[in-house]
């Protein structure tokens, strides 16, 4: 008589993030573990090898030989792609997010001047501006030469909330050209919440299409200052729903200034205003920036990373970005 | 509808409570011998206790082990206001007795009684050495019956340093069945000096919670004295220490005569335990950018009937707000299909 398998039953011990040692700490009740996810954040599909001369069981034999981290407790460095469920099994495709870089309004720059390859850049104050375009102050014209408006690609005002200008915009949807983008996407792959995590230091999030000048409220602000709020359809203009048809550069056929190739689903749009600290201060700057110098004039910037995340899917999409602020 | 998160249903969760032990050695060299200039022994200004550490303390590596100190009671035959440090002795047996024996109808502070019996009266050990052990040593508190004591009845001649003898050993027999609970820092047992019935004399208390072993003073029926300091006149018996040295010199030779100490200390665990099921139909797929090319999922190869698989590498455990409050990890990756089902228990213990 064989052994029976008890494969399916594991214990695992679990250690208390950061964030869930200072909600215990708080005594006030929040620590309360009320759900669960699984995560692969090892895992490099790109090892299964479908094609393995030996047969089906090898194809994933790299892939269980992966070796796992230690548990991490920064609560934002972990579960960073986690497991979804879905009831159909027969998907051959999964929606992806990505920047929208078909709108000069909100593509990222390429890498010149101040920007980094592939990088927003959010000058925090009216001064910046003036400086980065080469605007009059109290009279006096500032130097420079850049020429750089509010509006130049890749750059966001993050002086004031303004419904006009630049913003983040991120599109989902199935990005292959194998399936016509005139398709509806499958409801249960439509993303219609994100959750934006983005460091509370540097900036904050308002509605850039919605109503403007009021800034979202952050659903809660962890330990290390990450601010985490929920955005959801039909909620403000936060989510919208992206525009069906064939993506191409004329404008007449790509009303939308889609990004994705295939079915969509729905695009979240927001704008940055940078936070009174960087505004009114230099210490964030100096602390965790560093400087570039143009034309004799010092520039002071963070680098930082703004998280999106989807609910429905798990899909998450890091959209890097830069807080630039003239020494002047 | 799509989901990464599942929540938790009341029969997914349970707690259990487990006592962990662990065996504590201690042997004499480590107390006295091992490191010149007593390295690892700490004094104070106070001359009230001694602290011993497994390594010189001046070292970060150093670890607390236990403190040693003596003391009589006012009523001790021994008491005299003319002996060295008379009141900080009766101040040390007062505050052990006060805090382990308690007081009586009167308040007055009970003395520590030899047989635990205080409504029978009885013998009461009036003079006392205490070695109250670290918590990083007894945890939660020391294992009933596991404790044992070597101690050298005779010891500490200043002319031959070496001249320990009449090693006993004693220790808390049978106290896995009979402890005493008239204590107000929780139950204890007495030390005895046999196992097997008659148990012997009773040298002492053992209290589990507090850590503390109270040993009485007659144990010692030699020679008895501070090895470094000097044996003047022969008067070196137990009783003329007690009068005559200071408590830290008490101390030394009592941790001269140490030769071993075993004892099995009790963590209590209190976990709970998050049944964490992914059923068929739950995370086949991944979020992973990896797991899909161009939008397409990899590991089904271009065929849309093919099983979707995923590798669990993580379980999160949230908040209802999505707060990532516990991380535990798997030791290697696990495969999830269709056609498996998982119960993953997670244990977070407190």
């Amino acid at each position: 008589m064989a052994f029976l398998d008890n494969s399916g039953d594991i214990i695992l011990d679990a250690v208390l993030t950061d964030t869930g040692r200072m909600r215990l700490a708080r005594g006030d009740g929040s620590f309360k573990i009320a759900k669960y996810a699984l995560g692969d954040d090892e895992i490099d599909y790109e090892s299964y090898n479908a094609g393995h001369l030996s047969g089906s069981a090898y194809y994933d034999l790299e892939i269980l030989q992966t070796p796992i981290f230690e548990a991490f407790t920064n609560n934002t460095a972990t579960m960073k792609t986690k497991l979804v469920s879905l009831s159909n099994n027969n998907l051959l495709y999964l929606p992806i997010m990505k920047i929208n870089d078909r709108s000069v309004l909100s593509s990222p720059g390429a890498a010149a001047g101040f920007m980094a390859s592939g990088s927003h850049v959010c000058f925090v104050n009216e001064t910046t501006g003036k400086w980065l375009y080469g605007d009059e102050i109290d009279g006096a014209t500032t130097t420079g030469t850049w020429n750089i408006d509010a509006n130049a690609e890749g750059y966001i005002d993050g002086s004031a909330m303004t419904d006009i200008g630049n913003r983040i915009r991120v599109d989902q949807g199935l990005d292959t050209s194998e399936v016509s983008p005139s398709l509806v996407l499958d409801p249960e792959l439509k993303e219609t919440q994100y959750i934006v995590e983005i460091d509370s230091r540097f900036a904050k999030i308002y509605d850039k299409l919605g109503s403007a000048n009021v800034s979202a409220n952050p659903s809660f602000i962890d330990d290390d200052s990450i601010a985490t709020y929920y955005f959801t359809q039909g909620q403000g203009g936060f989510v919208g729903e992206s525009e069906r048809g064939p993506k191409t550069d004329n404008p007449a056929n790509n009303p939308g200034k889609e990004t994705i190739l295939g079915p969509r689903g729905t695009r979240l749009t927001f704008g940055l205003l940078a936070s009174t600290d960087l505004v009114s201060s230099n210490y964030l700057f100096t602390t965790l920036g560093t400087t570039l110098v143009r034309e004799d004039v010092t520039w002071y910037f963070i680098d930082s990373t703004i998280r999106v995340t989807g609910v429905t899917t798990g899909y998450r999409l890091d959209i890097p970005i830069r807080f630039l602020k003239v020494n002047k | 509808m799509a989901n990464t998160f599942k929540t938790f249903l009341n029969s997914d969760i349970a707690t259990t409570r487990t006592l962990l032990h662990e065996a504590i050695p201690i042997t004499g060299t480590i107390v006295s011998g091992t490191y010149t200039s007593d390295a690892n022994i700490k004094t104070f200004s106070h001359g009230m206790f001694e602290a011993v550490y497994d390594y010189p303390y001046l070292s970060s590596s150093a670890n607390h082990i236990f403190d040693v100190t003596a003391g009589y009671s006012a009523k001790s035959s021994l008491s005299d206001s003319a002996n060295t440090q008379n009141s900080k002795k009766i101040n040390i047996y007062n505050q052990h007795a006060q805090v382990l024996y308690g007081y009586d109808s009167t308040g007055s502070i009970q003395q520590f009684d030899t047989d635990g019996n205080i409504n029978a009266g009885g013998t009461k050990m009036k003079e006392c050495f205490f070695v109250n052990f670290s918590r990083l040593l007894t945890k939660d508190e020391v294992k009933k019956g596991s404790f044992r004591f070597d101690l050298c009845t005779s010891g500490s001649d200043y002319q031959d340093a070496d001249a320990r003898s009449g090693i006993k050993t004693f220790g808390d027999y049978g106290a896995n069945n009979e402890y005493k609970v008239n204590s107000p820092a929780g139950e204890y047992a007495l030390l005895y000096t046999a196992s097997a019935d008659p148990q012997g004399e009773v040298m002492g208390h053992i209290y589990y919670q507090a850590g503390i072993a109270v040993i009485t003073a007659s144990f010692f029926s030699g020679s008895f004295g501070d090895p470094d300091s000097d044996d003047t006149g022969g008067l070196n018996t137990v009783e003329n220490r007690l009068t005559g040295s200071t408590i830290t010199e008490l101390a030394n030779g009592f941790r001269y005569c140490i030769d071993n100490i075993e004892f099995n200390n009790t963590t209590e665990l209190n976990s709970t335990i998050y049944f964490c099921r992914a059923n068929t139909q739950d995370y086949n797929y991944s979020s992973n950018p990896t797991y899909l090319s161009a939008s397409k999922i990899r590991v089904k190869n271009d065929n849309p009937k093919a099983e979707p698989v995923s590798y669990i590498t993580t379980v999160g455990l949230y908040s209802a707000d999505n707060e990532l409050l516990a991380v535990a990890k798997l030791s290697e990756p696990l495969k999830k299909s269709p056609s498996n089902e998982l119960t993953l228990r997670v244990r977070l213990d407190y």
